[in-house]
């Protein structure tokens, strides 16, 4: 799956996240969370998990996360990449 | 639960959007977006946002605390990406500074009465861009706007440089001024090109920009200019200079102009509680006084280019020239303000 255009998902409510999207030649997680010294490593892992179940081998991925579950990133991120290769 | 946020688009709701800001004691200013939560036909909260900056946060009492914020942050947020702004600040009184970092705003800076946050990363991005650009040793900064650079930006330079390491000339990026951005950047590094221990960068949003110090392109002195002085001068006594080991800025004197007199003065507050030296060089003067951009731009005003190009470095003066100088100069004939804006320390 090819990253043809930047997009976003999410909110900034709280157990939630803004995941945003966009063409890279490479894969690129930025991630800021509230809880970013506890789980940021946990969010990454969960956020390669779907990039590479969908077969993307280039994407600049920015999180801004409050705290979500893995469900909700993984729902997030997903519909940002759905949007991001239409 | 509280409704979304949506943008404000008539007048009637501007207008609401207006008394409520300045319910709480806020001035409103325009922007480019501006959102609110309506609640039974009454306008509850409201924020905007003007460029890459948030502001005019107004909630009503009751509705504070819980998801308001947030839905004023989603709508902001959404707007700000359809314009292609990928960092985001916000300029808020510090106490409330911990209600932004719980959306992953990081303080930048705070003063005694105003607190800059940044969504997005954009600092790290900039301190890291310009890496290469580090040298070891007792480092300097001069900060200049630079509209256009002088025979007295020169001097200040050229004094700044005999005495540090490396000077680091930052010229303001903020494309507010007459001069373009990128033509005074060209001239400061044409101007400075002779002196080897001068490094040219701009400020990116991070010193005296429409985020940190937008008082200094509306020359205002109060209260709240005041205020964002002294986030601009702390940000860059927290971040700026320790990235690039400064341990000097080098202003000019200021006699003329009261808001750079009333930075200057805020810098000499700051600047040492960080552990960076203030140090204030006498300007050049000619037979007119003190050599300044403004009598630069009035002289072009008056169509006066052979007067104005000898306030100048040939670099100037070859712009002055140019189809761009000549661009300049038209539009300050037309009445764009010479201004007092001039030698930015």
């Amino acid at each position: 799956m090819a990253i043809t255009r930047k997009a976003s998902a999410g909110t900034m409510q709280s157990s939630d996240l803004v995941v945003e999207i966009e063409p890279s030649p490479t894969i690129e997680i930025e991630i800021e969370s509230t809880v970013k010294k506890q789980f940021e490593h946990l969010i990454r892992r969960r956020i390669e998990t779907v990039l590479a179940r969908h077969g993307v081998t280039g994407a600049r991925v920015r999180v801004s996360d409050r705290g979500a579950l893995d469900y909700a990133i993984e729902a997030r991120v997903e519909t940002a990449l759905r949007r991001a290769t239409q | 639960m509280i409704p979304p946020a949506l943008p404000l688009l008539t007048s009637r709701e501007r207008d609401e959007a207006r008394r409520l800001v300045e319910a709480q004691g806020l001035s409103y200013e325009a922007c480019d977006d501006v959102v609110g939560i309506y609640e039974q036909g009454r306008l509850v909260a409201t924020a905007g946002r003007a460029g890459e900056v948030l502001k005019l946060f107004a909630i009503d009492e009751a509705h504070q605390g819980g998801q308001t914020l947030g839905r004023l942050l989603d709508a902001l947020t959404a707007l700000a990406r359809a314009d292609g702004r990928g960092v985001l600040l916000v300029f808020t009184r510090p106490g409330q500074a911990s209600s932004f970092a719980a959306y992953n705003f990081r303080l930048l800076a705070s003063g005694s009465e105003a607190a800059l946050l940044e969504h997005g990363g954009g600092l790290e991005a900039y301190l890291a861009r310009h890496a290469g650009l580090r040298r070891p040793g007792a480092n300097g900064a001069v900060v200049v706007n630079g509209n256009p650079f002088t025979l007295g930006h020169l001097h200040l330079v050229e004094t700044a440089a005999s005495r540090v390491s490396t000077l680091y000339l930052f010229v303001v990026r903020e494309d507010r001024s007459v001069f373009p951005f990128e033509a005074r950047l060209a001239m400061a590094k044409a101007a400075t090109s002779h002196l080897p221990n001068v490094v040219v960068l701009d400020t990116s949003r991070y010193a005296v920009s429409a985020a940190t110090f937008p008082s200094y392109f509306l020359r205002r002195t109060d209260r709240a200019a005041r205020a964002q002085m002294e986030v601009d001068a702390t940000l860059f006594a927290a971040h700026v200079a320790p990235a690039f080991s400064i341990e000097r800025r080098l202003v000019g004197e200021e006699p003329h102009c009261a808001t750079t007199a009333a930075y200057n003065a805020v810098l000499a507050d700051v600047l040492p509680s960080h552990g960076i030296t203030l140090e204030v060089v006498p300007r050049l003067a000619d037979a007119a006084g003190a050599i300044s951009a403004s009598r630069v731009r009035s002289a072009l005003q008056r169509a006066d280019l052979e007067g104005a190009s000898r306030l100048v470095p040939e670099a100037t003066a070859a712009f002055l020239r140019s189809s761009g100088g000549e661009a300049v100069a038209r539009r300050l004939a037309q009445g764009a303000e010479p201004g007092c804006e001039s030698q930015r320390g």
